[in-house]
């Protein structure tokens, strides 16, 4: 039995609360900055932790003069398609992977390896020029090169889950008669639905997070990402770091209800595919 | 018994296939391609990735239209009937080459025959033209000899150049500053990454409490887009308003809280504890899965033999986390090493390239300059670091990564 005495969990304790202070700190100082107006953030109420004259008027202008509204509803647009195809794509792909002996498996899993390993400046070149040609720039097109960042890893993460699941189960399922689609629809898909639910929510943060594509594929404000809308804050030419403020807490928020809701997934997903960001 | 893949079974791999192929593979041999080619984007000559030589018809067309109205106007000048023979002969000669391309308006491939037809018409008028203006006061004196200039001018040379593009790497400062900065921000941020992650880890598998909270807490940096997390830094850093770029000068780390970003070392460190904030508790979390699969039972068996807490981490944990570790490590090294959002939003490259990483350099290049073939040759000499990575780190997992089968 290992114990740990009362007087040992005091500094563990105390180094917890540091990581969680540096970690939630930024956030709460944001969430601060948000109410303050821009006298007070650019005067001596700079470093105040109660804003002395609270408004909002920092979350209507970025709500209805700077467009978020607009970029969030691309970015679920963009990253719900690129979730639904690359998920339908990656699950019979993998299944065929995790069950089936083909000459060439270990070329392709290598090949997925590969890609997830790319820098994703060497696609972006190729693909401009390709979008320019067929007419795609600023649209929502750009959900197809999506499919270079989340494809290989929705693949790998699947994978893992099918070879969980033992092949026992088809195999009597067969022996009972039941044809190729059913073995899939009765058996299979049931059982590999929370692996592929899990590998569906890392998918959506990826692409909801994808920024090089859309900043150099749609140029158009009418087809920003939430993360290009957030980057154009920055560069305009004074910094008003009230809205900047109120724009992050408002775009943090879809991502902190996915966190909330979903941690168990998330957690199991980035752990059983050694996956990266 | 695994069954082989039949027919059906390609179906299902197929559209995998595809959207690998069109999106990823397809793009990386083009890069390739563009490497070997003087390829920009904003010069007419240089606007395509041209092996042959290429005729330019516009160009030509209207050259050839200025050259017959302004030799017929300075007929009049011309006194000799020998000279004027020779100028309707050359302007016979025009109209019995461009009659071909008088329709034409686009860039189009030439065959050798047609190419030496125009050089000669080159050389001929430029002959003719350099003739009539030593003999005669020309009112076109000028402008002849440029025109005759822009009917060489209609054939686009080839654009080809080899592996010039991989010699001027070597020439190039700006490459190297830039792979020195990918390498300096790979290296300390991914180290710092490991080693604070471990030691959370370390702390967290102890815990008996909280352990829910932290993770959900943990999770939050590592969902938000970088660019976000990048904006949210550059507020906390900012000269002026910022809190962090503050206690920084309060503890004496920076003399002024302004100099913050707008000194090299400055912005390097801002922009690496940028990336460790977000990244720690992600590694961390990996790490943490390592640990708790290691068996309590062998840690007791450690104890009762006398061993250390110190020795059972160096001769148990470790050995037993090394997977876990190396993979983590891979996958943050090769993120770390191609970094674009979080220095592009918060230091653009800056101060004075000081933070330009080799991602952001090719992009510069690209997409500020519109220059893909040099663009793509430091692309390419990313890709051929990231590779070279890659195969170091499979080599030390061994046949870890691809045993899942």
């Amino acid at each position: 039995m290992r114990s740990t005495s009362k007087v040992k969990l005091i500094p563990l304790g105390i180094i917890i609360f540091l990581f969680l202070f540096a970690m939630l700190f930024p956030f709460l100082w944001i969430f601060i900055t948000s109410f303050k107006t821009s006298g007070e953030i650019f005067g001596a109420g700079a470093f105040r932790v109660i804003p002395e004259n609270p408004t909002i008027g920092n979350y209507t202008t970025v709500l209805f003069e700077k467009g978020i509204l607009r970029a969030i509803f691309n970015s679920f647009i963009v990253a719900t398609v690129t979730t639904i195809y690359v998920i339908i794509v990656a699950t019979f792909c993998s299944y065929a992977i995790s069950r089936f002996h083909f000459r060439g498996k270990a070329v392709l899993l290598g090949l997925v390896l590969a890609v997830s390993m790319f820098p994703q400046m060497i696609i972006t070149g190729p693909i401009y020029n390709m979008f320019y040609k067929l007419d795609w720039l600023n649209s929502y097109f750009v959900v197809l090169p999506y499919s270079t960042i989340t494809l290989p890893m929705a693949v790998w993460i699947l994978v893992t889950h099918f070879n969980q699941i033992p092949l026992a189960l088809e195999e009597s399922a067969t022996i009972d008669g039941a044809s190729r689609i059913q073995t899939l629809t009765k058996i299979v898909f049931p059982l590999a639905a929370p692996g592929v639910f899990t590998t569906a929510i890392i998918t959506f943060i990826a692409a909801w997070n994808e920024f090089l594509l859309t900043i150099t594929l749609n140029s158009n404000s009418t087809y920003h990402t939430v993360p290009v809308a957030i980057s154009f804050l920055r560069t305009q030419f004074s910094i008003l770091w009230g809205e900047v403020a109120a724009a992050t807490t408002i775009v943090t928020i879809p991502t902190l209800i996915i966190v909330l809701i979903f941690q168990k997934q998330i957690v199991s997903g980035l752990t059983s595919g050694g996956v990266k960001e | 018994m695994k069954q082989k893949l039949g027919f059906t079974g390609w179906l299902y791999i197929i559209p995998t296939l595809l959207l690998i192929g069109i999106f990823s593979l397809w793009p990386v041999f083009q890069s390739i391609t563009y490497s070997l080619f003087d390829f920009k984007l904003n010069e007419q000559q240089k606007a395509g990735l041209f092996i042959n030589e290429r005729f330019n018809t516009s160009l030509f067309n209207e050259t050839i239209l200025y050259t017959e109205m302004f030799l017929e106007e300075d007929m009049t000048n011309i006194s000799a009937v020998e000279d004027q023979q020779k100028v309707e002969t050359f302007l016979h000669e025009i109209n019995s080459i461009a009659t071909p391309f008088s329709e034409l308006q686009e860039v189009i491939k030439i065959s050798s025959d047609e190419r030496e037809q125009i050089e000669l018409l080159h050389q001929n008028g430029t002959a003719l033209i350099g003739h009539l203006n030593k003999t005669y006061t020309l009112t076109h004196a000028e402008t002849l000899p440029l025109i005759m200039e822009d009917i060489n001018n209609s054939i686009i040379p080839a654009n080809f150049s080899g592996l010039e593009g991989y010699g001027n790497v070597f020439s190039d400062k700006r490459i190297f500053i830039s792979f020195i900065n990918t390498l300096i921000f790979t290296v300390v941020s991914v180290g710092l990454e490991l080693l604070l992650g471990l030691f959370l880890a370390l702390i967290l598998n102890k815990a008996i409490f909280g352990q829910g909270f932290v993770r959900t807490t943990s999770l939050i940096p590592w969902a938000i887009p970088t660019a976000v997390a990048a904006l949210m830094w550059g507020y906390l850093y900012d000269g002026s308003s910022g809190i962090v770029a503050h206690f920084f000068e309060a503890l004496g780390l920076v003399e002024q809280s302004q100099n913050l970003l707008l000194s090299a070392s400055g912005a390097m460190v801002s922009t690496i504890l940028a990336d460790v904030w977000k990244t720690t508790p992600y590694m961390a979390l990996l790490l943490l899965a390592g640990l708790q699969n290691i068996p309590a039972s062998l840690y007791e068996a450690a104890s009762i033999d006398g061993a250390s807490k110190v020795k059972s981490f160096f001769t148990i944990t470790l050995p037993l986390l090394k997977t876990s570790i190396l993979v983590a490590l891979l996958f943050r090294t090769l993120d770390a090493f191609r970094v674009f959002d979080l220095i592009y939003v918060l230091t653009g490259g800056g101060p004075g390239g000081a933070t330009e990483t080799m991602s952001i350099y090719a992009y510069k290049l690209m997409f500020g300059q519109t220059d893909f073939g040099y663009g793509s040759v430091v692309v390419m000499v990313m890709f051929v670091c990231v590779a070279i990575i890659a195969i170091i780190f499979v080599r030390l997992l061994g046949t870890n990564l691809l045993d899942r089968n």
